[in-house]
């Protein structure tokens, strides 16, 4: 193995800075206000890490949400994804389709990928001063595992978790991860809710 | 008479005369032929009409309807046609590349170096993943890597989602139109879509599959990772290579004579050394009539072997090669891949239909005949006109040697015609022929499956080249220059001097093209010369205006029409049944 080789598998991490100053424009005035205002602050606790079993994004174990008054619980959990987990119709599939946590919980997931492709975990809409793009992000490599900490804001609601690789969401990878009571259910989430427009099997 | 009958005809007020009926038939029948408009009747009928009841009044014609030519902005954003700026990173000097939208320097480095060799900060402006493209061990030691790993997924583009409309992740050939296809697509990392807002596929999810770019006597891995959710395989087409790699597996890519498909969620490496160079093919050969022609092929080129030879290994979406070979640099002063394809609607349009894998399969391998096709869109580089301006231009300057690699992934032939120039064939499919018997021309042929390399000579001698200007570079089959039938469209391109290029990449045409990338004329909905008509003299004209009370009145006879008619008849089988 070359030296830059074990550069590059050693850990590359990164403040997101790097992820803010590569995510795309045009997010409004109130996000534009957000980035200034994490520039100055240039904390080092969530980051991306990229190496040879995948990468994890905006990882946070330490800084609460603005609505957290104290950390909540911790909360640990693995995800199983592949095809063997796939239902019917589908191609891929995540053991669980659901995960629930308590509000401001520190969540600790491993996504340990049974294919020899590529998969994800990633969460959609987190609170953007703290997650960029609102997003926490797991990617295992075929036959690999990635785990990452993230810390949830208080309010109960539900959140869009996929695999954001080309139609493996449609194909099966689409879950949702709900904090405290959850905000209701997602559009076809597999096991949970049908899809709204469904394939006809005539 | 029966009972019924007998009973019916003893009700008073019921019946109606029949001598009443047969006027009433006639006096609605001549009130149909005043008032229905002679336009609506065949012109024997109308002869006949007006022979009866004299010559037509003048009516004005139609005006045009009335249109609001909405001219879009040109698609060329200036922050991304700067990346075409000729740009070091990583120690390489990446060549200027004037275009809309020219590669991105960052991955091109990554292709040049493997992306296991360059830094963090390069990696991250890419997209792809750490081992996308590993590149390890001199093995001649002549000062480049010579084991050689590459990683291909299979993305799936403009597919059915079972949640909206749209189609996911969105790739445009044309403005508005976006058929489904397969791609072979270097080894990515994190979203499929520009950002989450978006639908758009990233900037390396696109058609035509990568360009692959080798040494000869490489040692070359090829892991497919099977991303897609129906089986693949990688066949090398003109290239070199084992039918059993060293552990037995097979390595040709035909299922069932060399090995098993290759699953979803499975990953398999497929391994050559190649003796001989040239511009050769890859494919998926799983249900070919099938896989092939939703887009999984792609161009696979070996080149010499030479000192300090570092190949941009990935060349995606094609066209211009910002990192050119050793040997390319002595004889060429740029070079360019062109990947003629065409696409039967019928076939890339299924998988808008269904999400389950299995109603895809059936509807793909059993519903869909090939031999029934026929090709709406043809591409170049993966897209059609006006897309083909943005990023597949063949940018020249005079006095300049300029290699194309030319490549019909396609199922129609290609007839490709140079504009202002005579091109030599140098190779065909790959294999050099003699100097000696080397033809010129201006137009060259390729049909399915075949390669040509030529020499494209800008030196203003009325034969290699009649100077400098814009040159249309295209398919001579005419239907090839449209999309699903209208013009301008399919795979036209240019061929175009320094001197006729703006300074964000764009040619500088006589003419606007802005409508060209108004979705609605490709949709049909606008006269071809609008731009350049203002007059609208080929205007659409307005509906011939038929009054609304002629209309009401025609109606109201119809109807009356109709009422006697079936009172008529039924009368009619009646006394048929009495008797
Ligand atoms: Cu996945
Ligand atoms: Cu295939």
């Amino acid at each position: 193995m070359s030296k830059l080789d074990r550069g590059l598998i050693d850990v590359i991490a990164f403040t997101a800075l790097i992820a803010f100053a590569t995510a795309p424009a045009g997010g409004g005035a109130q996000v534009n206000d957000e980035r200034a205002h994490h520039r100055q602050k240039d904390h080092s606790d969530h980051r991306m890490v990229i190496d040879a079993d995948g990468m994890v994004m905006n990882y946070n174990e330490n800084e609460l949400p603005r609505d957290c008054a104290q950390l909540g619980e911790d909360v640990t959990f693995d995800v199983h994804v592949g095809v063997r987990y796939a239902r019917r119709g589908a191609a891929f599939g995540f053991d669980l389709n659901e995960w629930q946590v308590p509000p401001c919980a520190r969540v600790a997931v491993t996504l340990i990928n049974d294919d020899s492709v590529r998969h994800q975990w990633m969460v959609h809409g987190l609170p953007r001063y703290l997650y960029p793009q609102g997003m926490f992000h797991l990617e295992a490599n075929g036959g690999s595992r990635k785990t990452g900490k993230f810390i949830v804001p208080s309010d109960d609601r539900t959140y869009l978790v996929h695999c954001d690789m080309a139609h493996h969401m449609e194909k099966g990878l689409k879950g949702q991860l709900k904090v405290g009571s959850g905000s209701g259910d997602l559009p076809s989430v597999p096991g949970i809710t049908g899809a709204r427009r469904p394939d006809r099997y005539l | 008479m029966s009972q019924t009958n007998q009973h019916r005809h003893q009700l008073p007020g019921r019946v109606v005369g029949l001598g009443w009926l047969v006027v009433m038939l006639i006096t609605l029948s001549i009130a149909l032929t005043v008032l229905i408009p002679p336009v609506w009747l065949p012109p024997s009928l109308q002869q006949l009409r007006y022979s009866w009841l004299g010559e037509p009044d003048f009516v004005e014609l139609p005006a045009n309807q009335p249109r609001e030519l909405n001219l879009p902005e040109l698609p060329c954003d200036p922050i991304i046609a700067a990346r075409g700026e000729a740009r070091e990173i990583e120690g390489l000097q990446i060549m200027r590349s004037p275009s809309c939208n020219p590669d991105h320097p960052a991955d091109v480095a990554a292709f040049v170096k493997g992306t296991n060799n360059i830094s963090a900060a390069t990696l991250m402006e890419t997209l792809l993943t750490v081992d996308a493209v590993d590149k390890r061990d001199d093995l001649d030691g002549d000062g480049d890597p010579d084991r050689i790993h590459i990683r291909l997924e299979v993305v799936e583009l403009n597919g059915k989602s079972p949640e909206m409309s749209q189609t996911v992740p969105r790739f445009e050939i044309a403005p508005g139109i976006a058929p489904g296809f397969w791609v072979f697509a270097p080894k990515t990392r994190g979203m499929s879509t520009t950002n989450f807002g978006s639908l758009e596929a990233n900037r390396l999810l696109r058609m035509p599959s990568p360009v692959i770019r080798v040494e000869a006597g490489d040692e070359i891995s090829i892991t497919l990772e099977n991303t897609h959710y129906l089986p693949h395989t990688i066949h090398l087409h003109g290239v070199d290579h084992p039918f059993r790699d060293a552990s037995g597996e097979g390595n040709d890519g035909v299922p069932g004579v060399s090995e098993r498909m290759v699953f979803p969620g499975e990953a398999r490496t497929y391994e050559f050394k190649a003796r001989q160079t040239g511009t050769m093919f890859y494919h998926c050969h799983v249900q070919p009539q099938v896989h092939v022609m939703m887009g999984l092929n792609g161009m696979l080129v070996v080149e010499e072997n030479r000192p300090d030879n570092w190949l941009q290994t990935l060349n995606v979406g094609a066209g211009h090669v910002r990192y050119p070979s050793v040997a390319s640099r002595e004889a060429y002063d740029r070079e360019y891949d062109l990947h003629y394809f065409d696409v039967d609607k019928d076939l890339n349009d299924l998988i808008k239909e269904y999400n389950d894998p299995r109603l895809i399969a059936k509807a793909t391998n059993r519903g869909y005949n090939a031999t029934q096709r026929t090709a709406e869109y043809y591409l170049l580089n993966g897209r059609s006109f006006p897309f083909t301006l943005l990023e597949s231009a063949v940018v020249v300057d005079t006095g300049e040697h300029i290699k194309l690699r030319v490549l019909n992934g396609g199922l129609e032939p290609v007839s490709l015609h140079t504009h202002g120039h005579k091109v030599r064939i140098t190779h065909y499919d790959g294999v050099e022929q003699n100097p000696l018997a080397q033809i010129t021309r201006d137009v060259v042929f390729l049909s399915s499956a075949q390669r040509l390399d030529l020499l494209l000579d800008t030196k203003n001698d009325g034969l290699h080249s009649y100077g400098s200007g814009i040159w249309l570079l295209h398919d001579h089959r005419e239907q090839a220059v449209t999309t699903d039938g209208i013009n301008p469209g399919g795979d036209i391109g240019v061929i175009v001097y320094e001197d006729y290029l703006a300074a964000n990449g764009w040619p500088r045409f006589f003419g606007d093209m802005r409508l060209y990338f108004s979705p609605d004329y490709y949709a049909g909905r606008i006269p071809v010369w609008s731009a350049s008509d203002p007059e609208g003299r080929f205007g659409e004209p307005e509906n011939q205006p038929v009054t609304t009370v002629r209309l009401a009145l025609l109606g109201l006879v119809g109807f009356l029409l109709f009422g006697t008619l079936v009172i008529l008849s039924r009368r009619l089988v009646r006394s048929v049944k009495a008797r």
